[in-house]
């Protein structure tokens, strides 16, 4: 009896011990207890084969082109299992999104069909990782965990008949009660729960709202998925998640999307919940390569981040070094420029000689209720090229130097691609033209706006036009954007990863123009119009996501060749962008260049601007000019203002014939005039990757002008 | 005689009593329960960062009651009846209703039928091989394209544009001649003449003489080869024909007039 008792009371006092030790080790920045970091297991770091057994499709593969092919894709899509596309009224799966991708149709949660006009060569289903499964769980009252109190709002929130946009308040209600945190409820610190979560590194068991089978099942649902509908040389899938973390302080979005390059994958995602910070993903995912599963993560939003996706310093507010860079750039070859919520190329107020600078800013903060402000310093790619020169400039390597895509950010599995047909993202919130604010409010709809905007005190969210009172809530910054393009040899996940690593890619607004871009000192030998002009400017030059060394300081030449997309409008213009660091002052400076325009003309050599082609969008029914424009345009540019000591990028812009935006297809449609303070049209367009120009290593002395000579780690 | 009289009587009364319980709400009682109580406050500390203090406590209830009166009301008056909205949701409800008891796990006998009748759903594309010569529409293609037709009859050489997407294209499906020329370029595709130049025909950028080496047609794999694909459809299938049995069934109960004369 004795005994029994001495031994529970050594169990009770290994237990508060080692609890003790745990809480210290938590706590303590300093790493004291080795011992127990030797014992802990890295759940995230299992790597399980998701390939499923399937016959090998009976069709055709087509065989490879070494020219390489265009293939367009999405690589951002929510379905059921994120968090919040769940409570946005979407029952859609990975399966309806990767069908949709093939060309079927499928429902928008307010009951309309969405098709693709053309299907896509390649999709990724990118579900939140941090709860991911969780909230459809919630929902689902025949689930154990669904009969917790902090579940009860969300029970059975999609059963058909509240699918509705009367519902959207109680909906966004929910979800700021998700990413408040607020029913992220840890179990208490004494309890072995913790203790396993400590052990397995797996933080988010340790919190009462979490069930790691449920999570698991909805992370292998997602791969299976994608493994299933994989068919190599038709269509390629990714496994893939959206790391969705955030500044601190600032709510400053950090967004990435991770995508696995084979039939591999961890066990779970690796979220938020483990850590907030983008250092520690890329560690993880260098860890998960020494494990032979490769993958890249792409931020976007950069737009929406108040100005923290592109920071001068690390996250914990440390210089920024070569090791930094590198580790950055293995991880993060690529940025989505594009998507629905806004563009990310540049600002007006960063690119104030840019007279396209104005394309689809979205200038609040992602996801902050009430809506605010996001910086543009530090959140649009241009500047983002730039300050890389600059911190290569002062020997603290380049973090981003990083090529380009776009992808939509659906969250109703179906990308919305076309401004004639146009859905947004978030379901039931934003589903149809009043809600987001293109045509005018019933009146029974503005009391219903106001109603809500009380009820959960955010500012009334409603304003007052010409037309009548029009919701405020901010969709109209929105659009129809964008997609991924690789060059790849064939449409195979092994091919278009690769062409991911080798930033061989190009983004779109949703249309579907292709772009060749070569740079090179003997491109001006190749014959315009001979067959060969591709595979030669493969073996004299390089292509976008490139470096172009210096050769005895010859001024570069630049291959471009564009193509329209054959449903969208006719080309009007090529354009390089160019920026650089001034070597003597390391003064950052930018340039546009218009260098190929439609309909024969030639760009004026002091403007660099080419001459209107006459092309014009008829607002009353959204027709638009016929016969001007161009089918293709090429040309080869030499840089006139080429210094060969400056560190330089050189991009390319493809801008189409101006059409409707959205905004305007949707007032017209419904008998409206386009609401004022909207752009009544856009120009659809494409970006390619840099190139970059590197100069010959100079002896220039680097004096540091902040931090220490340790942190530079100078190379 | 008398105690078989007062079996009615004690029937009677217990269905008296039946109907009062369950005719309750016809009273004008409103209960709240605590669930819905914690909920709101719930929702609202989530969204304002602190608990409600008491006046805020009584102004959400007192929401909660109003909105319950005035449902009320509305239904005593019959709004619910002409609601084109209510009308929706409740016929949304009950065809999800019909959806949930579907099988999961169909047979194969099931899987099989439905493969057969729908076989034409797993199509493999033709594919072709062809070469041709591209005349860009930034170059007078029409003229130029013509020409050069006559020219390579004649076995004259012929000066062409450079396309886009390269010269020889090996087995690619009908779909993707489509979604890479268009529509009407893909038409000519159909009975094309082999080993022969055919053209000019017109695509979004410009004109084309093309030369059709190869062919393979397409087909219906077997089912072994789709067999998930299959399941899923056959799945998808049966939630429909759930509503649509269910529809055939009632549709017959109702009589149905519509104005033949009504001009809209």
């Amino acid at each position: 009896m004795k005994l029994l008792r001495n031994v529970i009371l050594i169990i009770i006092g290994i237990y508060i011990l080692t609890l003790g030790l745990v809480y210290v080790d938590v706590y303590d920045s300093r790493p004291i207890i080795s011992l127990f970091k030797n014992m802990q297991s890295d759940s995230s770091l299992e790597v399980v084969d998701f390939s499923v057994d399937k016959k090998d499709s009976s069709k055709t593969k087509p065989k490879p082109n070494k020219n390489r092919n265009p293939y367009y894709g999405d690589l951002h899509v929510h379905t059921k299992y994120s968090f919040d596309a769940y409570i946005f009224g979407v029952t859609a799966s990975p399966d309806d999104a990767y069908r949709y991708a093939k060309g079927e149709g499928v429902n928008h949660p307010l009951g309309y069909e969405m098709k693709l006009r053309e299907p896509l060569d390649f999709y990724s289903v990118t579900d939140h990782g941090f709860y991911m499964g969780m909230i459809q769980a919630y929902a689902d009252t025949s689930k154990d965990i669904s009969q917790n109190d902090f579940a009860e709002p969300f029970h059975n929130l999609n059963r058909l008949d509240n699918l509705t946009v009367e519902s959207a308040g109680e909906r966004s209600n929910i979800f700021s009660s998700v990413l408040g945190a607020t029913i992220i409820k840890p179990y208490p610190d004494w309890h072995p729960k913790l203790l396993k979560a400590y052990f397995t590194r797996n933080t988010q068991g340790a919190l009462r709202s979490f069930d790691y089978d449920i999570h698991k099942s909805a992370w292998a649902d997602v791969a299976r998925s994608a493994n299933e509908h994989n068919d190599p040389g038709h269509f390629t899938t990714f496994i893939g998640y959206e790391y969705t973390t955030s500044t601190d302080i600032e709510g400053g979005n950090l967004h990435r999307n991770v995508i696995f390059n084979s039939s591999k994958a961890s066990i779970r995602p690796w979220t938020r919940i483990d850590s907030i910070n983008p250092e520690d993903l890329w560690t993880w995912q260098d860890k998960l390569r020494e494990k032979g599963v490769d993958t890249i993560s792409i931020p976007h939003n950069s737009n929406g981040s108040n100005g923290q996706m592109f920071e001068m310093e690390t996250f914990k507010g440390n210089a920024l070094n070569t090791e930094y860079a590198k580790k950055r750039m293995r991880n993060e070859p690529l940025v989505e420029i594009t998507q629905v919520k806004g563009t990310s190329d540049t600002h007006p107020l960063l690119s104030p000689d840019d007279e396209w600078a104005d394309f689809e800013i979205m200038d609040v903060r992602v996801g902050s209720r009430p809506p605010t402000y996001s910086k543009p310093s530090g959140s649009y790619v241009r500047e983002a090229y730039l300050n890389g020169l600059t911190l290569e400039f002062t020997r603290q390597g380049n973090p981003y130097k990083f090529g380009l895509i776009g992808s939509t950010d659906t969250h109703v599995v179906a990308a919305s691609l076309d401004e004639s047909n146009y859905w947004s993202k978030v379901g039931l919130l934003d589903g149809d033209p009043e809600n987001r604010g293109s045509v005018p409010l019933k009146e029974e709809n503005v009391e219903r706006l106001k109603e809500y905007m009380r009820a959960f005190n955010q500012p009334i969210s409603t304003v007052s036009l010409e037309q009548g009172e029009y919701a405020n809530t901010g969709f109209t910054q929105w659009g129809a954007s964008g997609l991924a393009a690789v060059w790849a040899e064939e449409n195979t996940r092994e091919s278009i990863f690769n062409a991911f690593r080798r930033k061989e890619t190009f983004a779109t607004t949703g249309t579907r123009i292709a772009v060749r871009f070569f740079g090179g000192y003997d491109l001006s030998s190749i014959d315009l119009n001979s067959e060969s002009i591709v595979s030669e400017a493969y073996q004299k030059g390089v292509t976008m996501g490139s470096d172009l060394l210096n050769d005895e300081n010859k001024n570069p030449e630049f291959l471009v060749w564009a193509q329209r997309d054959k449903n969208g409008a006719p080309l009007q213009r090529i354009q390089i962008i160019k920026g650089w660091i001034d070597a003597n002052s390391g003064r950052p400076e930018e340039k546009v260049f218009d260098v190929a325009c439609s309909d024969g003309l030639q760009p004026d050599s002091l403007t660099n601007r080419c001459p209107d082609n006459g092309a014009r969008v008829n607002i009353n029914d959204c027709s638009i000019t016929s016969n001007v424009g161009s089918s293709e345009l090429k040309t080869i540019w030499k840089d006139p203002e080429f210094v060969p000591a400056d560190k330089t990028f050189y991009y390319v812009r493809v801008l189409e014939n101006p059409t409707c935006r959205w905004s305007t297809w949707d007032a017209i449609k419904a008998g409206f005039k386009p609401r004022e303070g909207l752009h009544e049209t856009i120009q659809e367009r494409a970006w390619s990757s840099p190139i970059w120009y590197i100069p010959e290593q100079s002896d220039v002395e680097v004096i540091p002008l902040g931090g220490t000579i340790q942190l530079r780690n100078i190379d | 005689m008398k105690y078989k009289i007062s079996i009615f009587f004690i029937i009677g009364l217990t269905l008296y009593l039946i109907d009062i319980g369950f005719n309750s709400s016809d009273k004008k009682e409103i209960y709240i329960s605590d669930q819905e109580i914690i909920s709101l406050v719930n929702a609202w500390k989530s969204q304002v960062g602190r608990n409600p203090n008491d006046d805020e406590i009584t102004r959400i209830i007192n929401n909660l009651v109003e909105e319950e009166i005035l449902y009320r009301e509305a239904l005593k008056i019959g709004l619910d009846k002409e609601d084109r909205i209510i009308k929706r949701r409740l016929a949304q409800k009950i065809s999800f209703l019909k959806q949930e008891s579907i099988p999961t796990s169909p047979s194969n006998e099931d899987l099989i039928n439905y493969y057969n009748e729908n076989h034409d759903k797993y199509f493999i594309d033709s594919s072709y091989t062809f070469s041709h010569y591209f005349f860009s529409s930034e170059n007078n293609s029409k003229k130029r394209s013509s020409k050069a037709y006559k020219d390579l009859l004649k076995n004259i050489s012929i000066n062409s544009d450079p396309f886009f997407l390269g010269k020889n294209f090996v087995d690619i499906s009908q779909r993707k001649i489509k979604s890479e020329f268009g529509k009407d370029f893909a038409l000519n595709f159909k009975d094309v003449e082999f080993d022969k130049w055919i053209g000019p025909i017109e695509s979004p950028f410009g004109h084309h003489i093309i030369y059709v080496t190869n062919y393979t047609e397409g087909y219906i794999p077997d089912i072994t080869n789709v067999l998930k694909q299959v399941e899923v459809d056959f799945l998808q299938s049966q939630r429909d024909v759930a509503i649509e049995n269910y529809l055939n069934q009632i549709r017959s109960e109702y009589k149905i007039y519509i104005n033949p004369n009504l001009q809209i």
